[in-house]
């Protein structure tokens, strides 16, 4: 059991910086988050298991973009997920079932996934739940927008895509097909809004507010959004990432869901796949769209996270960085990683699997948490792959071929544009 | 939810009356709609009527100048006058925002016009969509700027859903502030209008008129200015059916909590088949003034509960008296508080 409480002292009193530059809940409860189910829907597979043997295989997943018009971008490719054919709602009426958006069905896999090994089949008794998501249902946006512009006349179907482009909508598909009712709580911080859900979660339990929350993020494939990041010039044109490479040209996209059933740790002591110990968030005021050089937000939420585990940087076993493979954010995480472990960097294994599945945006954080928790679980260590000249600015343990670890905690980085920054370390329970 | 010991201590406001909470204010106890302006599509006629309720042209002397805010979406610019409102209205001095401050964005479609210009553009040819349009189209673009004109490091995160969502970031705020995360909180909720939304809404009746805005509330712990002092809800629903067969029930829990006569602030557009269940769940009580801010002001979609919040505390501020809002919601929960000083 953790026994660490920290004071609103403990972490405002260390620093000169006013106590909102931290995300830090110093609460009189020192409970863990057990995390008593998790689902993963990525680019690498459908489910924890296909997700694990493709790490384990260091299998990339990205191909050709086939169901959005992709002429003129300069990328092509991206991390795509291959949905099962047929009904995945049941529950839903059939002309609801047309408006359900590509990220809700990953969503939904996601959180049967997390329910069953959480040993549920419904959500009853979950007192929220709590998404984040950065595009939400854009593919519906884009179809009301397209409709709009060629038909002048009105077209009832129109009112469905109005709707159902609302995320809260979305949701309630998937409150309908549990028959579960209760708070719905979308977060969208960007990149970093996964992460971010898991962290208002946990919070939601640790000040009382809630014993069991469902908490992950999503996100799908978009046209609008594949263009906008490549008109940034942030997509590789090799369509490889290379995150943490000297000669990194960009990242790629991809699309999945991560979901965790968050439980208050006196209502479920056993069973619990593992602990969320510490949640950090800060914001970057640096640029919109790009972080401050040296990741100063990164070394806070870091660093706070760790006070808010009770742990050093040289206890953590495994960081799942943000790692893009864009020229800007690694170059920063990279620097903040080495400002913030001191001399423990060289010790501090890193990776980022974005290299092998692209970035799920809304859904990178929590994904990115699940592989975490699965490393934890499994003792493993998921690679950076395609690195063929490490950048010098990594002065950490960039791991570059999945091995076997001995870890308890690992930390995970989300870093979005308009500066949003969270960090969430997990921890292991013994077997 | 927590509000013990929670002031608003400070409320800001842009709406179709404009850019003050006073104006607001002014507007919906005058009672008299707003006029509405056509809202053309760029390019081609539009066989049915669509209006809106525009926000009027921002008053040279309100612009708040920062590099971020150049290029800065409409909703963007709402946000910051609304939150720089309610910083004054509190008491701090703009120029130097308090230390200790997050912020709290609601929002329901967010950046539109941006993200209209943007897919055009995509869809013209997008080997020259505008890199600069494109990151403001993301939902969180507005909190970002407004951190950075008001240089807040600290916590700051956009919540989409439902206009009453405004209440969950109430409780979160409240919550930071009770756990020390932040001394002050400032919430906003805004949206902005385009052509696509302002028809969306005819799709649901062709008597709905599209509105913008930005309400804002600096929440604190200082004893300064009305507490919301109950809360009714989250009652959640996921159809129209069901959330009308809880509506009598979020009208009489609320009025247990009453002990004194009081001011509706509620959510009704003035289409009777939209409004039917929320008049009739708070029929049965006497009020000293019922207000319909959006029969005044249109409908102001994610920004449409913080300016019912804003005018609460307005007039729990002027009549001493207790104000109930009225947060039916139009597809997660409903919600209903109590605001007094």
């Amino acid at each position: 059991m953790n026994t660490c409480v920290f004071t609103s002292t403990t972490v405002r009193g260390d620093s000169h910086l006013p106590s909102a530059f931290f995300h830090f809940v110093p609460t009189t409860v020192s409970q863990r988050i057990a995390i008593t189910g998790a689902g993963i829907v990525s680019p690498l597979g459908l489910g924890w298991q296909q997700n694990e043997q493709a790490l384990a295989a260091g299998r990339a997943a990205f191909r050709a973009v086939d169901f959005f018009d992709t002429d003129g971008l300069i990328a092509k490719t991206a991390g795509i997920v291959d949905l099962p054919q047929g009904k995945l709602f049941h529950s839903v009426s059939p002309h609801k079932q047309d408006f359900i958006d590509r990220g809700t069905r990953m969503l939904l896999l996601a959180v049967r996934e997390a329910l069953t090994q959480a040993g549920r089949t419904d959500m009853s008794g979950i007192d929220a739940f709590v998404i984040g998501t950065s595009a939400g249902a854009m593919p519906l946006g884009e179809s009301y927008f397209e409709h709009a512009r060629q038909q002048p006349a009105r077209v009832p179907s129109q009112l469905s895509r109005a709707e159902h482009y609302q995320s809260q909508r979305q949701m309630n598909c998937i409150a309908d097909e549990f028959g579960w009712r209760g708070p719905v709580i979308i977060v969208s911080n960007a990149c970093a809004s996964g992460a971010n859900a898991i962290g208002w979660a946990a919070d939601m339990i640790r000040s009382g507010r809630c014993k069991r929350v469902l908490a992950g993020g999503y996100d799908a494939l978009a046209r609008l959004v594949f263009a906008g990041f490549d008109s940034l010039r942030a997509l590789a044109p090799s369509g490889i990432p290379r995150p943490f490479d000297a000669q990194r040209d960009g990242l790629a996209l991809g699309e999945g869901a991560g979901v965790m059933l968050l439980e208050a740790e006196n209502v479920r002591r056993s069973d619990a796949l593992g602990d969320v110990t510490g949640y950090a968030t800060a914001t970057d005021l640096h640029h919109l769209t790009q972080p401050d050089p040296e990741g100063k937000a990164a070394i806070r939420t870091m660093t706070t996270a760790c006070a808010q585990a009770g742990l050093s940087p040289r206890q953590i076993g495994y960081i799942n960085s943000h790692g893009t493979g864009t020229t800007f954010n690694d170059g920063a995480e990279a620097a903040a990683i080495a400002a913030w472990a001191g001399d423990a960097v060289k010790h501090i294994p890193v990776s980022s699997t974005k290299s092998a599945m692209g970035h799920l945006l809304g859904g990178a954080g929590a994904v990115e948490a699940v592989i975490c928790l699965m490393a934890l679980h499994g003792q493993w260590l998921p690679a950076s792959l395609n690195v063929r000249e490490v950048d010098p600015a990594v002065k950490f343990d960039l791991v570059q071929k999945f091995r076997s670890a001995s870890l308890d905690h690992a930390l995970t980085n989300s870093f979005g544009f308009g500066g949003t920054n969270a960090t969430l370390i997990l921890q292991r329970r013994a077997a | 939810m927590n509000f013990d010991g929670i002031h608003i201590r400070g409320v800001g406001a842009v709406s179709a009356a404009g850019w003050s909470a006073g104006e607001l204010l002014q507007a919906v106890c005058a009672g008299t709609p707003l006029p509405a302006v056509s809202c053309p599509r760029p390019g081609d006629q539009r066989p049915w009527p669509c209006s809106t309720r525009p926000v009027p042209p921002l008053p040279p002397e309100k612009a708040a100048r920062h590099p971020r805010l150049r290029r800065a979406s409409a909703i963007t610019r709402y946000s910051v006058a609304a939150a720089l409102e309610a910083l004054a209205d509190a008491g701090h001095d703009t120029a130097t925002p308090p230390p200790g401050l997050g912020i709290l964005f609601v929002m329901m479609n967010g950046c539109v016009n941006y993200t209209g210009r943007f897919y055009h553009e995509v869809l013209q040819n997008p080997a020259q969509a505008s890199p600069l349009i494109f990151p403001e189209t993301v939902f969180n673009a507005p909190a970002s700027h407004i951190a950075s004109y008001l240089g807040i490091g600290g916590v700051v995160s956009t919540l989409v859903g439902s206009p009453n969502t405004i209440m969950e970031a109430l409780d979160t705020a409240a919550f930071w502030i009770h756990s020390g995360v932040v001394d002050e909180c400032l919430l906003i909720a805004a949206e902005e209008c385009d052509w696509l939304s302002a028809e969306a809404l005819t799709y649901y009746h062709p008597k709905l008129i599209a509105s913008e805005g930005a309400g804002a509330l600096l929440l604190s712990s200082q004893p300064q200015g009305p507490r919301i002092r109950d809360v009714t809800g989250p009652l959640c629903y996921t159809s129209w059916d069901e959330r009308a067969s809880l509506l009598p029930d979020l009208a009489a829990q609320t009025m247990t909590k009453l002990d004194a006569a009081a001011t509706l602030i509620d959510d009704r557009c003035g289409v009777a088949r939209i409004d039917r269940a929320e008049t009739s769940a708070w029929a049965p009580n006497d009020w000293s003034a019922i207000r319909s801010p959006k029969t005044v002001i249109g409908e102001s979609m994610g920004a449409s509960a913080a300016l019912q919040l804003v005018l609460g505390t307005l007039e729990a501020r002027e009549t001493k008296h207790p104000v109930v809002v009225s947060m039916p919601g139009t597809n997660t929960a409903a919600y209903a508080c109590v605001i007094a000083l």
